[in-house]
């Protein structure tokens, strides 16, 4: 009571109406509120139990396992919308555990051993460019000014390089590339083989259609151009297009090389890195190795100078 | 009848909830990007809009009102509408789970929106019937989802354009947001000619 009078007194501003609420008879006006809210709290809390109750989902642990597996990059390469979706397709009964390009074979292990399967046959896979064509190699048709996008750039009559099959080097697959795989270098981009995961992103983003994944190989052998011209035109607009001369055709023993129209390509299946074709090439189109970073690139693409690492 | 199909296109398209009465913008802003968000969200809302109004309707005129605690509808609305969105959710999970998987992450992001709680109130002021009520919220749902939709199309524009560097992101968007409302204050008038 002697506190209940301090307060009383020490606050006259609120006497009146602390006394409405203390000393009143309306005191049920203020329990009122209260029973009301929490009321119905109180039910809803109950319904909401009950549903959880009635309605529960049983947690599939399986596939919670499975994404813990899987590196989370969600890049689609599987051919699923993410991990998520690769989860759930091996969670019930998918038996292909090497389809995630980016864990590689030990992702692709481990998920045969969690699963009870038999270990995969994992080939590691790497994105390759097929172009050279850097500023030392090609000129400029005309100034492009828009949009600094590869796509932007391709819409406007196939954009500025004298190549119009090459890289414009604008860079929309490093742009999409999630594992800092692609670097710039002298005009072109390039994809590092060390941090490239083969997961596809970039290949759908060049609108120049110039990067493939191919299978991994420290040796591999390519022609690096995709251009369609005929030889002499390829002359003229770049200095290390292939001119479909048909040397490294008849020089592949192993049938691993094709003319694609005035193009040479390179089968990475069927070829055993014997290195006969790329002292033929007269324009040096073709290489050896796989690009790591900045200047480790050869660039007449001769097998004394070629980086094997 | 008639009556209903006033409150209806009202709330649609004179009275939309985003671009007239500014309810909602968060969600409008945030998931306006594409229209495969925009459509998720608001078929969310539609949904929860109706059935929310369908809950609060009761609670406030049999529960509230008579007890003389009209001054406790925020409050209580929220809590509703809260509870009522995770019931929804644990429901769904089970029963329907393609649908649950489609409206997602977007049922638990409207528990407290502004434009669900708007409508509740809304209802409750304009001293509705229950069914007026209902035809109210699915109007301001219809609404809703046709404001996204259009706005999502205007963004995929305004994301090709070039935009000068300091009107870029949020500044632009708002722009454009008040553009399209002023488009909407076409329709003044619009249902006093239809029906009128």
């Amino acid at each position: 009571m002697i506190i209940n009078r301090i307060v009383l007194d020490s606050l006259p501003q609120y006497r009146q109406v602390l006394q409405a609420i203390v000393l009143s008879n309306e005191v049920s006006s203020v329990w009122l509120p209260v029973a009301v809210g929490s009321g119905i709290a109180l039910v809803l809390g109950l319904i909401i139990l009950l549903t959880a109750k009635f309605f529960a989902v049983p947690v599939d642990d399986k596939l919670e396992k499975i994404k813990g597996i899987l590196p989370g990059a969600n890049c689609g390469a599987c051919g699923f919308t993410g991990c998520e979706g690769y989860a759930r397709s091996l969670a019930e009964g998918d038996s292909d555990t090497a389809k995630c390009p980016v864990g590689g074979v030990a992702t692709a292990q481990e998920l045969s051993s969690f699963l009870g399967l038999a270990a995969p046959d994992f080939t590691p896979k790497v994105a390759y460019m097929y172009c050279n064509g850097t500023t030392e190699h090609t000129s400029k048709r005309f100034e492009y000014s828009g949009t600094k996008s590869c796509a932007a750039a391709h819409s406007l009559f196939s954009g500025p390089n004298s190549c119009s099959y090459g890289c414009l080097g604008f860079g929309d697959c490093l742009e999409v590339c999630n594992f800092d795989a692609i670097y710039y270098e002298k005009g072109i981009i390039r994809i590092n083989a060390d941090n490239c995961t083969a997961c596809g992103l970039c290949v759908k983003a060049c609108p120049k259609n110039l990067i493939s994944i191919i299978p991994k190989h420290k040796n591999t052998y390519a022609v690096q151009c995709r251009n369609k011209w005929p030889g002499a035109q390829t002359r003229k607009n770049c200095s290390v297009g292939c001119i479909g001369c048909r040397k490294c055709f008849k020089a592949c023993e192993y049938g691993a090389i094709t003319m694609d129209g005035p193009l040479a390509v390179i089968d990475h299946e069927k070829c055993t890195h014997c290195g006969a074709c790329i002292s033929e090439c007269p324009t040096g189109a073709i290489h050896n190795g796989l690009p790591s970073f900045a200047g480790s690139w050869p660039s007449t693409g001769k097998p004394e100078e070629a980086v094997s690492s | 009848m008639k009556e209903m199909l006033i409150i209806l296109f009202s709330a649609i398209l004179v009275d939309n909830f985003v671009l007239s009465r500014f309810l909602g913008i968060c969600p409008f802003l945030g998931v306006s990007k594409n229209l495969k968000t925009a459509m998720g969200m608001s078929f969310a809302v539609l949904a929860v809009m109706v059935m929310a109004s369908a809950i609060t309707w009761p609670v406030f005129n049999l529960l509230l009102a008579p007890n003389g605690l009209s001054y406790l509808q925020t409050v209580i609305f929220i809590l509703v509408i809260a509870s009522l969105v995770q019931i929804i959710e644990t429901v769904l999970k089970k029963a329907i789970p393609s649908l649950y998987q489609s409206l997602g992450i977007y049922l638990p992001l409207i528990t407290t929106n502004c434009a669900i709680l708007g409508a509740a109130i809304l209802n409750i002021d304009n001293e509705y019937t229950f069914l007026q009520s209902i035809a109210n919220s699915l109007g301001a749902g219809l609404g809703f989802m046709l404001a996204l939709f259009i706005f999502a199309g205007v963004r995929s524009k305004v994301d090709h354009a070039d935009v000068p560097k300091f009107m870029k992101g949020l500044p632009i968007t708002l722009v454009s947001a008040a553009l399209v409302s002023i488009s909407f204050f076409g329709f003044k008038g619009l249902i006093e000619k239809l029906f009128g």
